[in-house]
Parts: structure tokens; C-alpha cells; sequence
């Protein structure tokens, strides 16, 4: 890795205006969560930045409330933790399965809610240092003249990269919303809006803009009679992505079917929405 | 705990060829990779201005420790090469193999996948820590008794994850044991060896 | 060394790995665990295209950044790296460089980030060549040639190319049968993965070269590095006492070995050089792929009459082994004909990984004969059972070969009769199959040595050279000391894997620890056990033959109440030193160990997802020495043989050369979830050709399981697979068609 600052910090506030002070300086800096998945891209070069700020340093940001309809989440509750909390469990279990599949035991203990959802991709070319693929500012997408066989088969172009949460299209599914704290303050937004098409943006996969981080996720809890699941296929049963997974919930009443969704991971560059 | 729930999927292998919306355009693909033919613009200067060490200080196995660190420095190298821990082993130092294994406030993590500086204040738990004394841990007379180790490698981590399941949860399954070490590799293909010991382990502490 | 079976003592039992609690406790030390004082820590730099001359490098910037203490390239290490490649000369730094991933520098500095960071601050200029990816593409006339004889890989002995082999007449043969099949398999270049990472640490001391490798064989590594270093072996010392597993890669010393040494020469300091994972997969090798394309004619009840192989195996930029294809050995094939090309390709290298000629072939053959076996409408079991190897190279017969009770056992075991059915005759979408193959190993002797001394409290210290990379190899010589002299096992100390301090050993590879050096260990023993015997004969006043030593007691064989504690005899003499030399052959009969494997399978139609619900594995490997490894050996045979069934490529980017699943999880590496109970069966039947009647057991397991696989699936879908790996995608698109 390259040498870097690390900075501890100790509230949201501070973190955006870390973020912001060093965007102002030409610095590059990023948040970390739980820190597997950004390491692995700091080993590989395929981000460098001269600061990270560590937010497990910032208390009470991981809780998991049940409140007035729905549970609100902090960014950085642990996959284990959403895993195996009991409301979870009970209310939100496609949320829980979808945590409970995500990578290995040791990542779940480590990873974060947020870091989860605002992960990059896992597409070969992107994460190895011998290809500046388009998405890291070179020309070209290498899945396009290589192999892209676990690349996106829907909503890809001109990158191909999938999505690769397990959470993401769970969260889809359940209606959750995202809250976004930075220099202009508190947004909050349906999780849907959160991602970005390639089409739209090829270097980014979601819309935080810099000095922008997630400070929690809300989920409504299902109306009763609420039915869902979520099953992911791959190749390894442990620590592999999606081949394809596919996130659902209906709603029905009396026989009659009010509300569906029904969300694909692993085939596109965002949680699928099938419509 | 259930694996898998079953339901309609979808064939997703299917590749289409045309890769959706055909917004390649007229794309130039560059001959070469830039790095094999210019010099890196990489500067000098940033690097090796490392010299710099944080002091921190480290709780590992119930002994306090304290050390200068980088901040790129992971807790897998400071525990191996500073703390000279050398059971905690480096595997793929990417989180994927589990052989750098370690226990943090109780929960099994990659300690190569976590910055030394992010662990003070951290209960750090590793394979030196298990036995008291000469006294070894139910879960390494067990990787003994049932031949846990092949060459040995992923061993520490194998026996680290399964301590922190146990812990938590001192009674499993043979599922969830399994699912439990799932994190740890083992290219020896020993696999029925290291559930069989977690399992006798676990009927042992009780 | 035929010994008349009898009752065992120490040998046939279960008994824990004498190190394994150095092992559970994070106390044994690994290469990569050593620190000497004033180490240094180093990387490789390497090529980023597949074939090129490099015109210049520029190793300024690096030189300057503060810690770094040297940096070796070819243009002042020009170091020859004999058993790196055997048709061409191949260096430690070559140049052209011949893939992506061939070294072109190594740096030493004060730490390993400074290494890393030094890698990139080093300017090459290369001059770009024509390179070629594609064995069949590389055999053509006009591809760009990557040796200065072209792309054929020729050598000497075991390194000829082609690889050619027959015995009587297959055109004969061919017209004999009542039909002739023909067909293509084709399997891919699979990492031997070990979860060591490579390391090496070279220090110097007044023109003695220590190396602390991580190798499967100290003495040949110390013979390989002596030979091109120029310097007598008295003046080389190898140390590995433990290894993390290398199948095959880690054996003798390889390029990164010589480039510590070089380092430390020139910074005078010793030097730690590690590669990472990527490094681990594209600078080392795998095991080679494969095109096979067999023409078997069969008599109506499915008996062969004539084999005809052609194939060709990619070996990558270097030859470091041989590319042959061993498949056919487990069958009795009166006319044969093989015809192999090795050929180089400007790839990562391919070499050996566990039966590097097995299990490619095995699935190519096996799964082409359980194939004929369907359209000849013959059993699989009855196909196997009536082809099953007899003599080898039909005229020469075994040592011993069971294979036929393997069959007979396992097909009992799984419930063949009752569970097989007709492929592909079950519906629904979880498909039900069973399959099974045929295997084995090759068992010769050859050199050994071993030293025991006797201490004067009757304890025994147990030198040899092996390396145990996880077989239990220390522990399987340490019984057959026990066995031999007759002492208990708590009573010996193993010392092992240095070449200072430990005789020869061929290295743990080829599954050749046991035959090798297994007899030499029982000849020290009797040397010793002679000398004790004249010692104790003068004290218990009778003759040495009539003396025998067992549980630590010499006693006189007629009358055992006449007896001496062992200490009692050896105080006298102090101590007490048993050495032998050995080096056996067969004449006139072949070795082998013998395994025949089933597995029961549940493939689903949608996914494509294959569940093993179970697997037995029979084998005939003689006498087992240690039941408790034995087992894990199988095991874990097993287990690798599913990574490559299902899962396990190195896929290469078309456009760049370069591999792009260089890492565990894109390679798909079988974990904990994808490996069933294994159930393992030992044939026993005591070969008087090996030590104690064993055979060989470490490689066997490997070389039929992934057409055992491949054909229990072909059984539940009734879809022929014929290329590796057996991926979900190529499932699903075979069922739904």
C-alpha cells in the first residue's frame, strides 16, 4: 500500500469535514467502515489516497432500532449483527439472509452496513493493478474484448461491472431508504436512487458526491401477510458473488397480491429491479 | 441454520454476447499497459517518507504491548513481525484464505484486512493465547486428536474460527460448524478433519 | 527389505502427528516466521507483457529511495536456473521475457513496504515480440516462436518432445474391435494453490550460503543451487523443518530462492524475499492443461482392444516437467499408441501438481470409457472392473494390485446395484447420479539415507531429509524407526529437513518419502540394532543372533526373561550410530498403488449447482504405515480433485496475456461448503516390495476424482462433459437444451 494518513474520527460532523477540507487541498481521502474490502484496494493500487478516516471511531453509529414502522440501521451495524439481530430476524428476514450470505464469517464480524452497499466492484479488471480499465479513468472496459463472464447482462455499458451486495438488492426489495450526511447537510432518499448506471457515470457506482457518507439506512417493516425471500446462486457456497441472486417481496391481502418487487444482484451494475 | 432457501432462480449464464445497448462506440483499445512502457508517474517523494512510526499500544492475549507502527501497516504484520506472534499466518493477505485469522473483542476477523492503528483498545485474541500454561484449549486436543493439521498452515486460523464460533455458540451442529469455518481455506482438502475436531471440542466443554 | 508380515508394533495404527502440537499452537516455524538479525525484506519485479526484449532498465529512482539495499535485474544477476527449464536455458532474469509474470527484477530494503514501493519507482523499456497463447496456435508453422527451436518442446530424457509410447499394434487392434470411438477432453492449467506463499531467506557467512526454503526437498534444493551457484555442497546449507504444502511447486529450489542469495551477496545482509498471492500464482506454475483426443476400439462386452492417444499439453514459456499424459496406466490395453506434443506458449509455466500426468488424463480416458460403456450399453462397474490394469504395459506384472477388491468394495459401499440407473433417466430438477474411476500411483524405490543414534539412556534420534509438506511424513518415519529398532515411539526424536545436519532424502514428491527413504530408516535400524546386539551379547553371555530388542528391552529370543533394558546396553558404549544408504530397485515387476472411487451426486437443473452426497474411496496402498494421515492423505485428494472438477481455472485475458484470477476467490478454491464426508477404505494386503509392506499414499487420491465427478454427473443428467472445469453455466446449458 501506499503511505497513508490515518485519521480516527470521532463524529459524523467531523468526518465531512475531513472529506471536504481535503477535497478543498486537492487531497484525496476516503471513509473506511469496517475496512476489508478497502484494504484489499489500497493493496492492489486501485485507489491510493493520501487519508483514510477511520469512522469505527465514531460511537453509537452501528445501532439497530425497531421504531414507529420500520427499523432504522446506522452505518456501520455489522453484517453479523443484522444477521442475527432478533427484530431483523423476525421482520426483515430476506435483510438477514441477505447479511448472512454476504462473504465469510470473519468479513460479516468486520464489514459495515454501509460499506456493504457503497462497495466497488469485484470485476477482475477493475481490482487488479496490470488493467486501467475504463472505470479507473483509462479507455476501455476490458470484459468487452475479455472475459466478462460474471459481468452485468442487463443495464451494462460502456462499463459491465455488477453490484456486487448481497444486502443491496434485499434492501431494494424491502423499499429501505438511505440517509446521506455531508457539507449541505442531511438527504435522505429511496435506496434505489442511491445507485448509478454506468451509462450515466462509468467511475462511480453510487451518488455520493465528495464529503458525502452514509449515516444510516431505514426500513419500513413489511405490511402483515408480507411474504419475501432472498437465494443466491454462485460457484463457491462460501466467500464467492453472485452468479445471479434475487431479492422479493410481496404483499398480499386476502389472495390478492397488492405490492411485488422483485430485485436482481449480480446481473447488473446496480440492484435489478425486475419490473 | 438453513443454507439455502429455495424458490424460482434464473439461468444467469446465459451471457449475451451483445452486451445490452451496444454503447461500446468506437472505443480505441490501447495495445500495451501503460506501466510496461512509460515511466511511472509515481512520486518519488510520497514514498519512503514512511520512516515515520505511530506508537500504539496493543492488548494481546491479556499482555499489553506497545509498539511503533505505520499506518499502512496491517495488525497480521505488527502480530508476526514486531510482536513476533508468528502463529497468526499470512495467507493470501486479502482476506480471502482466513490463515491470518485472530479473535477481536471476541468475534473472528482477518487480521491481515485491519490497520494495527485501528486495534488500540481491542481484546485481541491469538492462537499463542489459547492454551493456559501447558495447558492446551479443547479445540487444539481436538485438531490433535483428529488430525486438524496436514502442513499445518491454515491451522491457526481454522482453530482460531472455530474457538469464536464455540464461544458464542458452544453447542453446533456439524452445519454450523461448518458454516462457521467457512471463512478458512485449507488447500490440503483436510476439511472433515477440522469440523470433526470443532465438534468433538465442542461435546468435550460440556 | 521383505520382511514376512507379522503383528506390527508401532506401524498400522492411528497415531497423531509427532508435531502436531508444535502445529496447533502457532509454535512451529515456518519459512516466513524467521527473522535473522540485519534481515532484509525482498520482492520481484516482473513482466507486465508476454513476450518482449527488454531494451533498458532503469533502476535510479529505486536506487535512491531511502532502505533500499539492492536491486538485481538481468543485466547484473545473470543467474542460470537449471531445473527451470530443461530444453532452453532459463535464468533467474531472462530476457526476451516469455509471459506475463516472468521476473525482471528483485529489490531488497529495509521492509517489505519499502520493497513494494522501490518495485515501482524501476523504469523498463520493452521492445514488444509476437507472442502466441494457444498450444494448438503455437504448434503452427508460422506462430511466433517463444524458444530458439520453436515451439515443439524439445529436450532431453523425460524433457523429449514429442512424448511417444506404444506397445503392440493398434491398427491391429483397431480392426479387432467390433467398435471404434473416437473423442476430445480437454482440461485447464490449475494452481497448486498451498496456503504458504512462497519465501525464501539466504544469508552468507564466509562463503557458505544458507538457504531457509520453503521447499519440499532440502537435498536436491541444496544440489540445484550448489550446481549453478558454482559452489561445492559443503559449502550450501537448505533448512525447511516446516512447509506449508506445495503439491508439487515448492520441490528442489526455484528462481526465488537464487534471487535471496543474490540479494544478500550483494547488500551483505541476509534477505527475506516474499511473494504475494499473485506472485504465488503466476510466478510459480500449475498443473499443465491439456487437449486429449483418444480412438479406443472395444469388443462388444466393452474389453479393449486397442488405445491410440494423441495430445497436447501446454507447458508455458519454460519446460520444468515432463507435459505427459499417464491416464491409461489404470487399464489393460493390449495394443497401445500415445503421441503427446509439450508445447510453450507465452503463459504462466506449467509443472507439477500432485500426479502432475494423472488427473487430466484420468479424466479424459475414464470419462470417454464410462461414455462408451453407455453407448455399448454396459455398466460402468463391469466396463471398469473387466478393463482394470493386470500387468503393466501388458507384460509385467505388480509388486501386488487389489484393484479388482477396490472395485468390488467401493461398488458395495455406495450401492451401485441399487442406486444405478440409466443417465439422465431420472426426472426433475434435483437429478440423482452415481460414478465412479479408476487410479493410483506409481510406487518405485530409489536413494535414501538415514542416520539413528542411540543415546545412552536408550532414547533414538531419527535424522533424515524429509520435508513434511503435510502428509505426516515425519511421523511415518519416526514409526518405522520405532518398528525397526524397537523402541517405542515416545522414545524417538525426529530431526528433520536440514542438509547440514541430515542425510539425503529425494524430497517429499512423486510420492516417493516412504519408498525411499522408508527402507533406508529400517537399514540404519538394523545397523544399529547389530551393534547393540554385540554389545548386549558380551553382557547377557550369549550370541548375537539369538538376541532380539522390542519395547525398548534387548531379551534373548528363547528364553525372554533373560533381558537388559535398552540404556543399560548403550551406557557402556555412549552412544550408539546406525547409518545406511540405500538405493533398491525393482527388477522385473512394477509398483503401484491402486484406488478406484465413487461419488453420488445431486445436480441441480437450474442452477447448475452439483451437491456431492457422498464419496467412497477405496485404495490398495499396502501396508498403511499411519492410518490417522493416510486418511487426511485421501481426503484431501479428494477434495482437491473436486476444486478442479467444478471450479478451478487460470483464466488468461485474451488481449493482454495476462491472468486475471490470480487470487483464491476468482479461482475458485474449494472451501469448507463444498466438501462432502469423504469415506475412505483401505484395501490392506501387505506388498513385500515396500518398507513394512506399504505402498504409496499421497498422491493416488487426486487422480480419479475428477472424473469420478464428471461421470456421477454424466449419470445424472445424461450430459457429457468434456471440458473442464464442470461450471455451473455449462451444466445448465447442457440440461435445458
Amino acid at each position: 500500500m501506499k503511505t497513508f494518513e490515518n485519521i480516527d474520527a470521532k463524529s459524523v460532523k467531523e468526518a465531512v469535514a475531513l472529506l471536504q477540507k481535503f477535497h478543498q487541498q486537492k487531497k484525496s481521502a476516503s471513509v473506511v467502515g469496517g475496512g476489508s474490502e478497502y484494504l484489499q484496494l489500497m493493496k492492489d493500487h486501485v485507489v491510493e489516497p493520501d487519508y483514510v478516516i477511520n469512522l469505527k471511531t465514531i460511537p453509537g453509529l452501528d445501532y439497530i432500532k425497531e421504531e414507529r414502522g420500520g427499523v432504522r440501521i446506522g452505518a456501520l451495524a455489522k453484517l453479523a449483527d443484522i444477521e442475527e439481530h432478533p427484530v431483523i430476524r423476525e421482520k426483515l428476514v430476506i435483510l438477514s439472509d441477505a447479511a448472512g450470505v454476504a462473504a465469510s464469517p470473519q468479513i460479516r464480524n468486520a464489514g459495515t452496513i454501509a460499506g456493504n452497499i457503497c462497495q466497488r466492484p469485484f470485476c477482475w479488471y477493475f481490482r487488479s493493478s496490470s488493467f486501467n480499465c475504463l472505470r479507473k479513468g483509462g479507455q476501455v472496459c476490458y470484459t468487452v474484448t475479455g472475459d466478462g463472464r460474471f459481468h452485468a447482462i442487463l443495464g451494462g455499458g460502456p462499463s459491465y461491472i455488477v453490484h456486487p451486495s448481497d444486502t443491496a438488492p434485499a434492501l431494494v426489495a424491502l423499499g429501505a431508504q438511505i440517509k446521506t450526511a455531508g457539507p449541505a447537510g442531511e438527504k435522505t432518499l429511496p435506496l434505489e436512487k442511491f445507485f448509478v448506471l454506468p451509462s450515466v457515470d462509468y467511475k462511480r457506482e453510487n451518488i455520493l458526491n465528495p464529503g458525502e457518507i452514509v449515516s444510516e439506512i431505514y426500513v419500513p417493516i413489511p405490511k402483515p401477510g408480507s411474504k419475501g425471500f432472498y437465494h443466491k446462486v454462485r460457484e463457491r457456497l462460501a466467500w464467492d458473488h453472485a452468479i445471479v441472486a434475487i431479492a422479493t417481496m410481496v404483499e398480499s391481502a386476502g389472495g390478492v397480491v397488492r405490492d411485488a418487487r422483485v430485485v436482481m444482484g449480480g446481473v447488473a451494475p446496480i440492484p435489478w429491479r425486475g419490473k | 441454520m438453513e443454507e439455502e432457501k429455495k424458490g424460482t432462480q434464473l439461468s444467469r449464464r446465459s451471457f449475451l454476447k451483445g452486451l445490452g445497448g451496444g454503447a461500446i462506440g468506437t472505443a480505441v483499445i490501447s495495445t500495451g499497459l501503460a506501466k510496461s512502457d512509460s515511466a511511472d508517474a509515481y512520486s518519488a517523494e510520497s514514498v519512503g517518507a514512511s520512516g515515520g512510526k505511530t506508537p500504539i499500544t496493543l492488548k494481546v492475549n491479556g499482555k499489553t504491548y506497545r509498539v511503533g507502527v505505520e499506518h499502512r501497516s496491517t495488525l497480521a504484520e505488527v502480530l508476526r513481525d514486531q510482536l513476533e506472534l508468528t502463529g497468526t499466518k499470512i495467507g493470501c493477505d486479502r482476506g480471502e484464505c482466513g490463515a491470518c485469522t485472530v479473535i477481536i473483542n471476541g468475534s473472528n476477523m482477518y487480521s491481515c484486512s485491519q490497520l494495527a492503528v485501528w486495534m488500540q483498545g481491542k481484546d485481541i485474541l491469538t492462537i499463542e493465547g489459547l492454551a493456559k500454561g501447558e495447558k492446551l484449549d479443547p479445540v487444539q486436543e481436538a485438531f490433535i486428536e483428529h488430525d486438524g493439521p496436514q502442513c499445518g498452515f491454515c491451522t491457526s486460523g481454522q482453530i482460531m474460527s472455530g474457538k469464536a464460533l464455540l464461544l458464542k455458540n458452544p453447542k453446533p451442529t456439524e452445519a454450523q460448524v461448518r458454516r462457521g469455518l467457512s471463512g478458512n481455506l485449507c488447500r490440503c482438502g483436510n476439511y472433515n478433519r477440522e469440523v470433526a475436531a470443532v465438534v468433538a471440542a465442542a461435546a468435550k466443554s460440556r | 527389505m521383505a520382511q514376512a508380515p507379522k503383528e506390527f508394533s508401532v506401524v498400522g495404527k492411528r497415531i497423531t502427528r509427532i508435531d502436531a502440537y508444535e502445529r496447533v499452537t502457532g509454535q512451529a516455524h515456518y519459512t516466513g516466521d524467521i527473522q535473522l538479525p540485519g534481515m532484509l525484506y525482498a520482492r520481484v519485479l516482473r513482466s507486465t507483457v508476454p513476450h518482449a526484449k527488454i531494451i533498458s532498465i532503469d533502476v535510479s529512482k529505486a536506487e535512491k529511495l531511502p532502505g533500499v539495499r539492492a536491486i538485481i535485474h538481468h543485466g547484473n544477476a545473470q543467474i542460470p536456473w537449471s531445473s527451470g527449464g530443461h530444453t532452453h536455458q532459463r535464468f533467474i532474469f531472462n530476457n526476451p521475457v516469455r509471459y506475463v509474470g516472468d521476473p525482471v527484477a528483485a529489490v531488497a530494503a529495509t521492509d517489505r513496504h519499502i520493497a513494494e514501493d522501490a518495485l515501482k519507482l524501476i523504469e523498463v523499456k520493452f521492445e514488444k515480440l509476437p507472442h502466441v497463447l494457444d498450444a494448438n496456435e503455437a504448434l503452427k508453422p508460422d506462430a511466433a516462436k517463444i524458444t530458439p527451436n520453436g515451439n515443439l518442446s524439445v529436450g532431453k530424457g523425460s524433457f523429449s518432445a514429442p512424448i511417444e509410447e506404444s506397445w503392440g499394434d493398434v491398427e491391429k487392434g483397431f480392426k479387432e474391435a467390433d467398435r471404434v470411438f473416437e473423442d476430445t477432453y480437454i482440461t485447464k492449467h490449475v494452481n497448486n494453490a498451498q496456503l504458504e506463499r512462497r519465501v525464501s531467506i539466504a544469508k552468507w557467512d564466509a562463503g557458505k550460503l544458507t538457504v531457509y526454503a520453503s521447499t519440499q526437498g532440502v537435498s536436491n534444493a541444496r544440489a540445484d543451487i550448489a550446481k549453478d551457484f558454482n559452489l561445492p555442497l559443503s559449502r550450501v546449507r537448505v533448512v525447511c523443518k516446516y512447509m506449508g504444502g506445495g503439491f508439487g511447486n515448492k520441490n528442489q529450489a526455484q528462481d526465488y530462492d537464487y534471487m535471496a542469495a543474490m540479494l544478500a551477496k550483494v547488500a551483505a545482509q541476509p534477505v527475506k524475499l516474499e511473494f504475494t498471492r499473485e506472485d504465488d500464482y503466476i510466478g510459480m506454475h500449475g498443473r499443465w492443461s491439456s487437449e486429449q483426443h483418444y480412438k479406443i476400439g472395444v469388443k462388444k462386452d466393452g474389453t479393449i482392444t486397442a488405445v491410440s492417444l494423441d495430445a497436447v499439453t501446454n507447458m508455458g514459456a519454460y519446460r520444468k516437467q515432463s507435459g505427459n499424459l499417464s491416464g491409461t496406466d489404470f487399464y489393460q490395453i493390449p495394443n497401445f499408441r500415445k503421441h503427446i506434443k509439450p508445447v510453450h506458449t507465452n503463459t504462466v509455466v506449467a509443472a507439477n501438481y500432485r500426479a502432475p500426468a494423472y488427473p487430466q488424463s484420468v479424466f479424459g480416458f475414464a470419462s470417454f470409457l464410462d461414455q462408451i460403456a453407455h453407448e455399448m450399453e454396459v455398466n460402468p462397474v463391469d466396463m471398469f472392473m473387466r478393463n482394470r490394469i493386470q500387468k503393466y504395459k501388458s507384460r509385467t506384472p505388480f509388486t501386488s494390485n487389489h484393484l479388482d477388491e477396490c472395485i468390488t468394495e467401493g461398488s458395495k459401499r455406495i450401492g451401485w446395484s441399487e442406486k444405478w440407473h440409466k443417465p439422465g433417466a431420472l426426472g426433475g430438477a434435483k437429478k440423482h447420479g452415481i460414478g465412479m474411476a479408476l487410479g493410483g500411483y506409481p510406487f518405485r524405490p530409489g536413494l535414501g539415507a538415514a542416520t539413528i543414534r542411540v543415546n545412552p539412556d536408550g532414547t533414538a534420534h531419527v535424522l533424515v531429509g524429509v520435508t513434511d509438506i503435510g502428509t505426516g511424513a515425519k511421523t511415518t518415519m519416526a514409526i518405522i524407526a520405532a518398528e525397526a529398532l524397537g523402541i517405542p515411539l515416545s522414545q524417538i526424536q525426529l530431526t528433520n529437513g536440514d542438509t547440514d545436519v541430515t542425510p539425503y532424502s529425494v524430497g517429499e514428491s512423486g510420492s516417493r518419502t516412504t519408498p525411499f527413504t522408508g527402507p533406508a530408516v529400517i537399514a540404519a535400524a538394523e545397523d544399529v540394532r547389530r551393534q547393540i546386539f554385540n554389545l548386549a551379547a558380551a553382557q547377557l553371555k550369549v550370541k548375537p543372533e539369538e538376541l532380539d530388542l522390542r519395547d525398548g528391552e534387548v531379551f534373548v529370543r528363547a528364553t525372554p526373561a533373560q533381558k537388559l533394558p535398552l540404556a543399560r546396553v548403550v551406557a557402556r558404549a555412549g552412544e550408539l550410530i546406525g547409518r545406511a544408504t540405500t538405493n533398491p530397485s525393482f527388477k522385473d515387476v512394477e509398483g503401484k498403488s491402486f484406488a478406484a472411487h465413487f461419488a453420488e451426486v445431486e445436480v441441480d437443473a437450474w442452477t447448475g449447482h452439483v451437491t456431492i452426497t457422498r464419496y467412497v474411496a477405496v485404495h490398495d496402498s499396502g501396508t498403511i504405515i499411519n492410518r490417522l494421515p493416510a486418511e487426511s492423505q485421501i481426503k484431501g485428494g479428494v477434495t482437491q480433485g473436486i476444486g478442479m472438477a467444478f471450479s478451478e481455472e487460470l483464466i488468461i485475458d485474451r488481449l493482454t496475456a495476462t491472468p486475471i484470477n490470480p487470487n483464491y476467490r476468482d479461482a475458485k478454491v474449494p472451501t469448507h461448503l463444498e466438501s462432502p464426508e469423504i469415506e475412505v477404505v483401505f484395501i490392506e494386503h501387505y506388498d513385500s516390495f515396500g518398507p513394512f509392506g506399504g505402498k504409496v499414499v499421497g498422491e493416488p487420491p487426486i487422480t480419479p476424482a475428477v472424473a469420478t465427478i464428471a461421470n456421477a454427473i454424466f449419470n445424472a443428467t445424461g450430459k457429457r462433459f468434456k471440458e473442464l472445469p464442470i461450471t455451473p453455466d455449462k451444466i445448465v446449458r447442457a440440461v435445458r437444451v
